[in-house]
This record gives C-alpha cells, structure tokens and sequence, in this order.
C-alpha cells in the first residue's frame, strides 16, 4: 500500500517536474489515436452497413415447371438439408407475381393481361452466416445444380463478390493501419519517455548508489506512461466526439437527407473502453521499450 | 569484511590500469585509502561498491563474491553506506527527503521513516533543518545530508570517497568527527583521500597507491579499531 502511494506520488512529481514534455507526449499520443479512432470509426459503421447488406445475400433458385404438392414437400426438404443453406421458401408463380405488383405499385398497370404462369415458380434460399460470401455462396450453388428440377440459379455473383472484396478491403485496411499506428506510437512513447529518464538519470543514478532495486526505479515510469496513455486515449475519444458532432451541424442538406436512410452511429460504450484500455497498454509498453535501454542496473 | 585478491582493472582504450592490488579490511577497522590524483583510489571505491567490475581477481565485500555474475547489486548496496567529495544529493528535493530515500528504496513509509530521518540529522549536527532545500546549504551541510543519508540505515560499512574534498578546514574536521564516532560505534570505514594532512592527523592505517599499484602499507603504531566482531 505504502508502495503503491509512493509510486503514484512519484509519477505525479515526475509529470508536473517535466510538464512540457508530459503534455507533447500526451498530445502526440491523441493525434495517432485520433486518426486510428477516426478510422476505425468509419470501418465501425462502414461494417455495419455491410453486415445489413450482408443479410440480404440469398439464391433464387427457378424451377422448370411447378411441382406436385407432394414432390415440393421433397425438394424444400432435401434443400434445407444442404450445407450452408439456412431456409428455403417455395414462391409459386401467383405469388410471383404479386411480388412484382407490389414492387411496380403505380405502374402495376404494365402488368394488364399478363398471364402469372409467365413467370416460373422459384426457390428462396437463404444462407447460413458464413456462406454469404462470394467463395461459400458458390459451395451451396453447386449443390443446388445437383438438382434436375432447377432450371437457373441467381445469387447476384458481381454484387456479392463486390461486396466480399469491399469487406475484405475495409478489414485489412482496419489492421494494417492500426498496426503501423501502433508500431508509432510505441516508439514515440518510447523516446519521449527515454527523454524524461534522461532529465532524470543524475536522480536514478543516487537511487541505484542507495540501493533502489531497478523495480523500484522503473515501476513509476511505467505508471507514467500508463497515465500518458490513458490521458492521449481520452483526449482523442473527445476530440473525435467533437468531430463526429461538427459533421452533422456542417453537412449540406441533401447528404444530411440521405445519411438519414444510413444511421451513423458514433463508438459503442464497450468499444470506448477497449480503446482507453488499449491506450494505457501502448503507454506501458511505451515505457518499457525505453526502460529497458536506459535503467540498466550500471551503478 | 573486504577483500581484494590480486585484482586487475583495465579500461579499453585507456592509459589508466590498476595493477594487482591485494588488500584486506577487517570488521571495525577505519583504513584510509591514499595517494595521489589519478592513483587508483577512486577505481577501488567503485569496485567496492559494484559500478564496475574487475578485469581479473577476487572482490569479497560483507562474505560476497562480487567479481564474477552477481546480480543482486542493490542488495549487496543496502549492506553499505556511500560517500562522495561531490555530495550527491537531489537538488529538487528537501534534506529529509534525500535522507529518507535510503529508506524508502528499502519499503520503508511513515511516521517510523520521520523519526529515523530526524535522528540521522541530529547525529550529524543538522536538526530542526529537515525542511529545507538543499540550496540553502553550505558545502559542508550538504556533505553532512549526505553522511546522514548513508547512516540511517546503519550500515555495517562506509564507504567515503574524498568525502572532504570539497571542505574547508573546520568542515573537515567537524565530517571527520563524525567519521570517527561512527567508527567507535563499530562502523567498517574505508575513506579515500589524497589530502596528506587528513591522514597524519588521525592515527588509521594507511593504504597507499601510486599510478595503479599499491606502493605502502603503514599501520600507525596508535591505530584503532573499534573491536566489533568480525561479520
């Protein structure tokens, strides 16, 4: 407890003792952060507009001609059993065409003296989670083509291989930018704090001659860059709030009209807490990168 | 309680070399270590205390084999006390504060570190001054906050490198006083100095050394040793 004390006590008088530099680590720290969380915003809402879409991907499956009751009950069974296939729905040509209908509303009228056997009965087939990619979604189809009573199989392969590589496109990004975001802030974490032990080393040095042990020495480094951390991590969740609200008081009307069909959500209370988290991870480690080349136990 | 056996230091790229020394201390002694700028006096100190390594031979400080692989330099520093002519203090820091600080590397907090800290000043003629900055202190306070930091901890062995160094006469004599009523308590006492009036004015053995090597050993006929028992 008295350690404990001691320690905050120390990394306090360190942070006010070398205040300058403590608040340019702070701030260099909320600017990367500011730019990952920026991003990492825009991948959050990007994934979830993709995941609606996402549960959108399904097959249709047309029939050569309408099946007997019985021979239907067989087909939707023997579909549903497929591997990747979630529920399959049997849409006959009368239902069809209502469908149709429904969707031309005013301009029904096209439809006058049009014979519902024109279109032919269907299979709706959607898919199980993992199949609605562009790789899956061709395991199921094969399967599908197994199956003499179907004539054509839709599935929009240019929309979903489309979506599949803007999906994998938006991920990656997500990851290779965090990486290298991560990678400067670590070093930039690591060479502000090496500054700061270095304002300090006349210190360290009559704390080695008494006989500190090099925990005793580094623990309030790392606290410091723990603190450093969290504080760069708060500041960019706050100015990034403050982005994500300017953006909506200075969009042009007809954008702010149509973002209003896609809700732009800001970061989940979960994710804000992983992301401080993250912040005094990358402070700690940060400090320990520097510790390590600096508090050598030389004497 | 010291022993150095045939030891060599060599610098790279450095004149400088400290050539076979051999030399023991025994628990309770007071041994100055002498000689001239540039001797070797210092390197010896330094060894003692663990920030450098000897090139070859033996260092045996409190029963510990220090020479080769030893890591657990900070604890072999708890077992001593360390003086320098510079006093080492932090300047951003009160007197009581440099002087609890050999407390506080130990874990020790609280009331218990005051009065200890209030009874090491008093020891060295600085009471009631606990609060003030180093910069308010002479030279020779500045040289007694730190004797006061190495003593707290009551230390079985000090270790003075050119502690009155930077001392005019009178502080001399007032460290030096204090020096040797430690030293009456039972304290092991090795002090390096090169000042030739210091060391015909108290009657301890003498080790000398002369550009690395040891040259003489005198063992004044009125030596004292303060008869602790051997650790």
């Amino acid at each position: 407890m008295f350690f404990l004390r001691y320690f905050f006590r120390r990394t306090l008088q360190n942070i006010r003792g070398n205040l300058l530099l403590n608040l340019g680590t702070i701030s260099v720290i909320a600017i990367s952060m500011l730019i990952f969380s920026a991003f990492s915003l825009i991948a959050f809402n990007l994934t979830s507009l993709l995941k609606v879409w996402e549960d959108k991907i399904e097959i249709i499956a047309y029939l050569k001609r309408r099946p007997a009751p019985g021979d239907l009950d067989v087909l939707l069974k023997n579909v549903s059993l497929l591997h990747g296939v979630e529920r399959a729905k049997y849409i006959s040509s009368s239902e069809a065409m209502s469908f149709m209908e429904t969707k031309l509303g005013s301009q029904r009228n096209l439809l006058e003296g049009v014979q519902p056997d024109v279109l032919p009965p269907s299979l709706e087939i959607q898919l199980a989670k993992e199949y609605r990619n562009s790789v899956r979604i061709k395991e199921v189809v094969s399967q599908l083509r197994q199956f003499s009573q179907i004539e054509e199989i839709q599935y929009g392969k240019e929309w979903v291989e489309t979506f599949s590589g803007l999906l994998h496109v938006v991920r990656v990004t997500q990851w290779i930018l965090g990486g290298l975001l991560i990678a400067a802030m670590t070093f930039i974490i690591a060479n502000t704090v090496q500054l700061t032990i270095s304002s300090r080393r006349e210190e360290i040095g009559v704390m080695h001659l008494v006989g500190a042990s090099p925990a005793f020495i580094q623990v309030p480094f790392y606290i410091e860059g723990l603190v450093q951390g969290l504080l760069g991590a708060q500041l960019a969740i706050v100015l990034l709030f403050l982005l994500y609200k300017l953006f909506f008081i200075y969009i042009p009307l007809p954008v702010k009209e149509s973002l209003e069909k896609v809700p732009i959500a800001f970061m989940p209370p979960e994710t804000i807490v992983w992301f401080l988290s993250g912040g005094m991870v990358l402070g700690f480690f940060g400090s320990l990168v520097a510790s390590i080349k600096i508090l050598k136990y030389s004497g | 309680m010291i022993q150095m056996i045939h030891v060599h230091k060599t610098y790279p790229n450095q004149f400088f070399t400290l050539s076979d020394i051999s030399l023991e201390v025994s628990t309770g002694e007071f041994v100055f270590v002498a000689g001239p700028s540039g001797s070797g006096k210092t390197t010896i100190m330094r060894l003692l205390f663990c920030a450098e390594k000897a090139t070859s031979g033996e260092v045996i400080v409190n029963g510990i084999q220090i020479t080769q692989g030893f890591g657990s330099i900070h604890q072999l520093r708890r077992t001593m006390g360390v003086v320098f002519q510079d006093s080492k203090l932090l300047q951003d820091r009160s007197v009581s504060e440099n002087v609890a600080l050999s407390l506080e590397v130990r874990g020790q907090f609280g009331k218990g570190v005051r009065d200890k800290v209030s009874d090491a000043l008093f020891e060295v003629g600085l009471q009631g001054r606990e609060k003030d900055s180093i910069f308010s202190l002479s030279a020779g306070e500045q040289q007694r906050v730190a004797i006061a930091r190495a003593l707290i901890t009551h230390p079985p062995l000090l270790l003075l490198d050119e502690p009155t160094g930077n001392l005019d006469h009178q502080m001399t004599t007032d460290v030096m006083e204090i020096f040797s009523q430690l030293h009456q308590k039972g304290t092991t006492i090795v002090l390096a100095t090169h000042n030739t009036e210091l060391l015909h004015q108290y009657p301890y053995r003498r080790i000398t050394l002369q550009a690395g090597k040891r040259v003489e050993e005198e063992k004044r006929p009125d030596a004292v040793t303060s008869g602790a028992p051997d650790i």
